[in-house]
């Protein structure tokens, strides 16, 4: 009897220390590397995007010849999901791209090493101060800005210039903007632009432009159920109108340039932020131009030049030096600018962005020129959103939705917004 | 959380045991066997059912300790988010339109092949097939591309594609649970063989036609597998989760039409990274499920026939 | 016939989207969609080789291991585990034998979302987020109850008489477990293997939730993860992916179909 008891107790003994050893296993399988660094590298991006971040890590690696990076990369939407997962679990990468938008939630979830502890290999001399600190959170530099980018309307140039609408000028207005989509889709028989109801970016644009803003500086909501039903009747009857694209397409979106409806051929314009606008020019036949976001009635600009891209380290990171390096390299290498070029944006290092300035080719030297004609006529970036923001950003898309396949009148969506906003803002 | 609803199993279960008392260290042995099944009880159900429980009372995004907010998430649930009851209500509409569908189109296609002489264990397999491919996402990415603009039926209909329109997304969506048909057929095919040839010869004798043998010989002699069918195929309907991730390509629209109550549960937990709230909602699907699951039971004493009650 | 002939269509429509699926997955970019045609107009055999290329880096075969390494873990702990829990009920006395059944059954029915997230944060606690223990050790401890379900309901079925010659012969509960239950068992034991095998291949959600790097992902997960780097132009590579992400379980469907539909049948009417 005694016995067979013991080895009960024996099996379940030893169910719990194979647990144990299973633990252990997990744990430090991570860090084998044959005597090299290994080190983790996610960003998000298209396949161009990817390709340079392949050859500038390669050219790393040759500098480094002790430092292995394994890179890899998602779709927006995918990454910004595991990376939440994976940082929540203590298992971030050792250097992640991180959007204006994580930052906050990020760095008070003691994700992102200070980075000023790293300052002998990190160089951030050369960045203008006002940009620098968009990566900062309560006076600590927890990323680094690494590029620099706004919003535009990039639209097909043969299609436009075809319909004999007047092509956009230096600055147009919101109502401008209307009236020449309304346009384009009276001649040109397709959409002008993808609806831009469904996006919290253009919502910003068109809020600045009337000298408020998203978020109030303590994260807190910065406009009311008023300001969006006025923005959403003003996009519904566009697209009621044909002048936007509807419901169907709009719902297609992903994040991706390819399932834009400019991407596919159904529109004539897209409003996106000007580095992934690249990947029109692959698609876009007929040539893709960059014009400025619409202005307020009375000129107020809403758009600006935002940190398009972040480079933060891993609190965790058993390797944070050779993380710096690597982050450094991507900042301040110029031969590994001369690789990325403008696929993260315009580069912040100043000395870089004038020297690589006359260098850059194809795209990244329209992006470029569109950015020099924006200089000194934008207002300043706001302070980097509240956590909940990230969480917002589809909720946003979701509600509009709503409006798009008529369920719900804007002012309705506007109010259920409102709530969603002030119970995500206050947790 | 069912415990109702499986009398008949828990008293079925010590009358199968063995006659002879047996010796004491068989008590022994039978925890060494149940030792796996023990500890896997105790650390990864009932534990983790704690832990949610808990959770559900706090706000918690993983990167920062639980706070304890008390009811809140369950206030917030159930007056502050119109998408959490879009999403109830799109559930429901999928389990009354789903389940019904497949139970009527297993148990046709049960009875078309009951009679057959031959053939019948290729249609049996054959149609059985959809129940394991149609988990795949490899089939569900061919919905997708099916009912989309371009696909076969927008071709064949004319209807343009159904994943971008709000209502038809989640027809696409319940016709591919519905095409998953087999295992409950299989299921109304083993029942209905065991239905005694001579009660159909008894109600032919007393003058009653195929109709009439249907209405008074199989149905209520298959009623406890269309019991059976019925509870298993509700509970799985209101988890659904993989064919809504595929139809909507993982954001459950178009206009959260296609947003099942896992699919939020998910979006909240793992996407917000809000787990004390898709906790609450975890813990109010289960008493869902489980007062369901308690009413089906309570109706089914009036329609549902054990021949051999107590039989084993 | 006419019964025949309406069997036959109803598994032509059944079965057109499998057909559509090999179909696509041979066609050239420009015929996938807007094309009523099942047929492509020339076999496009590059889908397979940009298939076969592998997805983010990670070599076809790597995906297939990986794959093929949790389905057959799961496998082993599940064929293992459940047989163990499933003697003890269906043969031994014990305690409390009503209630922890009766316990068993109501796990079959729990929402697993109800214990998703907390066992998500116990695996994060050990650090096996992003490993294949969170997929494999939980079969190991007889997590699917269904399973334990399906086999007692088999061990039930067999005649006691060779267990009561075993134990006449001098054997404890384990030699007769080993020597004559589990023999016996087989059919059940194969149903189980093949039932467990086809679920987690296909069980897309946990490997969502567990699995980050490219390197460890499964077929199913590299698939969905092709859907979404790639534009509709890649549409013929990726149902060719899909293809051979499906194959594995048509083969073993169609190897063990019988033991399958017998194994469904049976689970619903002993029960």
């Amino acid at each position: 009897m005694p016995g067979h008891r013991t080895k009960g107790f024996c099996a379940s003994a030893a169910a719990l220390a194979l647990c144990a050893v299973l633990a252990g296993c997990g744990g430090s399988g991570e860090s084998a590397g044959g005597g090299k660094v290994v080190l983790r590298y996610t960003w998000w991006g298209n396949p161009d995007r990817a390709e340079r971040t392949e050859q500038a890590v390669a050219l790393f690696e040759k500098q480094h010849p002790d430092i292995d990076v394994a890179t890899s990369f998602s779709g927006y939407d995918a990454y910004k999901q595991k990376l939440a997962t994976q940082a929540a679990g203590g298992d971030a990468p050792d250097v992640m791209q991180l959007d204006y938008r994580q930052i906050d939630q990020y760095a008070s979830g003691g994700v992102l090493l200070d980075l000023a502890k790293q300052k002998s290999v990190l160089r951030t001399s050369e960045i203008d101060p006002g940009l620098l600190a968009t990566g900062r959170v309560d006076d600590v530099q927890y990323a680094i800005p690494q590029g620099r980018g706004t919003e535009t309307v990039a639209y097909d140039v043969r299609t436009w210039k075809k319909s004999g609408v007047p092509l956009p000028g230096e600055s147009w207005t919101w109502s401008e903007w209307a009236d020449t989509m309304r346009a384009l889709a009276k001649q040109t028989g397709k959409p002008g632009a993808t609806d831009p109801g469904q996006s919290e970016d253009a919502f910003e644009v068109w809020l600045r432009g009337q000298g408020k803003a998203l978020y109030t500086e303590d994260g807190g909501l910065g406009f009311t159920a008023g300001d969006l039903t006025r923005w959403w009747t003003f996009t519904d009857r566009l697209r009621r109108e044909g002048a936007v694209s509807p419901a169907e397409q709009t719902t297609q979106l992903d994040g991706s340039v390819e399932n834009t409806p400019l991407g596919r051929g159904t529109s004539v314009t897209d409003a996106n932020w000007d580095a992934p606008a690249s990947g029109f020019a692959a698609l876009v036949k007929g040539g893709v131009a960059l014009a400025p976001m619409p202005t307020g009635e009375d000129g107020t600009p809403g758009q600006y030049f935002k940190p398009s891209m972040f480079v933060g380290v891993s609190a965790d990171t058993g390797h944070p030096e050779a993380a710096a390096q690597l982050v450094d390299f991507l900042i301040n290498d110029r031969q590994a600018a001369k690789i990325l070029g403008a696929s993260r944006g315009i580069p912040v290092n100043e000395t870089i962005r004038d020297e690589i300035g006359p260098q850059l080719k194809d795209f990244d030297k329209t992006i470029a020129g569109f950015q020099t004609s924006l200089e000194g006529k934008l207002k300043d970036p706001p302070q980097a959103p509240p956590s909940g923001d990230n969480a917002l950003q589809s909720t946003f898309q979701r509600d509009y939705d709503q409006v798009s396949y008529a369920r719900m009148s804007p002012r309705e969506a506007a109010e259920n917004y409102v709530t969603e906003a002030k119970a995500e803002l206050r947790s | 959380m069912t415990t109702t609803a499986i009398p008949a199993e828990a008293r079925r279960a010590p009358a199968a045991a063995p006659k002879r008392r047996p010796r004491r260290e068989r008590e022994g042995a039978a925890w060494v066997f149940l030792s796996p099944w023990v500890l896997g009880a105790i650390v990864l159900t009932l534990l983790p059912m704690a832990v949610s429980l808990y959770l559900s009372f706090t706000d918690y995004d993983l990167f920062s300790p639980p706070k304890w907010v008390g009811l809140r998430n369950y206030v917030q649930m159930f007056t502050e988010d119109p998408r959490y009851w879009r999403s109830v209500a799109t559930t429901l509409t999928y389990v009354a339109v789903a389940v019904p569908l497949q139970l009527a189109l297993a148990l046709v296609v049960a009875l078309a092949l009951k009679g057959m002489k031959h053939g019948k264990g290729f249609y049996r397999s054959a149609f059985y097939a959809p129940s394991l491919l149609g988990a795949s996402m490899s089939v569900a990415l061919v919905w997708r591309a099916i009912f989309n603009d371009g696909g076969t039926v927008d071709n064949l209909l004319g209807t343009g594609g159904w994943v971008n329109k709000p209502g038809w997304a989640l027809l696409a969506m319940a016709l591919l649970t519905v095409w998953q048909f087999g295992a409950p057929m299989v299921i109304f095919l083993a029942g209905l063989q065991q239905i005694p040839a001579e009660l159909y010869e008894a109600a032919a004798v007393d003058g009653a036609g195929k109709w009439r043998q249907f209405l008074s010989v199989t149905v209520p002699m298959l009623s406890p597998v269309l019991f059976f069918n019925l509870v298993l195929q509700t509970i799985q309907a209101f988890q659904v989760f993989t064919p809504a991730f595929a139809v909507s390509a993982g954001k459950g629209g178009p206009a959260d039409s296609t947003l099942v109550y896992t699919m939020y549960l998910y979006d909240r937990g793992f996407v917000a990274s809000h787990m004390g709230y898709a906790s609450a909602m975890a813990w109010v699907l289960l008493l869902v499920i489980g007062v369901v699951t308690a009413v089906l039971f309570r109706t089914s004493r009036s329609w549902v026939f054990y021949a051999s009650e107590g039989d084993r | 016939m006419a019964l025949h002939v309406g069997c036959l269509l109803a598994l032509l429509v059944m079965l057109y989207p499998l057909a559509w699926l090999l179909a696509t997955s041979l066609k050239p970019a420009d015929e996938v969609i807007a094309s009523l045609n099942l047929l492509p107009s020339h076999l496009e055999w590059s889908n397979y080789a940009t298939a076969l290329d592998g997805v983010n880096d990670v070599s076809i075969w790597r995906l297939l291991g990986n794959s093929l390494l949790i389905a057959g873990g799961a496998v082993l702990g599940n064929v293992i585990s459940c047989s163990l829990a499933a003697y003890a009920f269906a043969r031994l006395r014990f305690r409390f034998r009503g209630p922890l059944f009766a316990f068993m059954i109501a796990t079959i029915m729990l929402p697993h979302h109800a214990v998703l997230i907390p066992q998500y944060i116990i695996f994060n606690q050990l650090g096996l987020v992003n490993t294949y223990w969170p997929l494999i050790l939980p079969k190991f401890l007889a997590t699917e109850a269904f399973f334990v379900f399906l086999i007692v309901q088999f061990m039930r079925s067999l005649p006691r008489e060779l267990e009561e010659a075993a134990r006449i012969d001098g054997c404890g509960p384990f030699r007769s477990f080993f020597q004559v239950v589990l023999p016996l068992t087989r059919p059940a034991l194969i149903t189980t293997a093949i039932f467990t095998f086809i679920w987690t291949w296909n069980d897309f959600f946990t490997q969502l939730i567990y699995l980050f790097d490219p390197e460890k992902f499964t077929l199913t997960l590299a698939l969905r993860s092709f859907v979404d780097a790639s534009s509709t132009s890649a549409f013929g590579p990726m149902f060719a992916l899909s293809v051979i992400a499906l194959l594995p379980i048509v083969l073993f469907f169609l190897a063990f179909q019988r033991f399958l539909v017998e194994g469904m049948a049976s689970s619903g009417l002993k029960g």
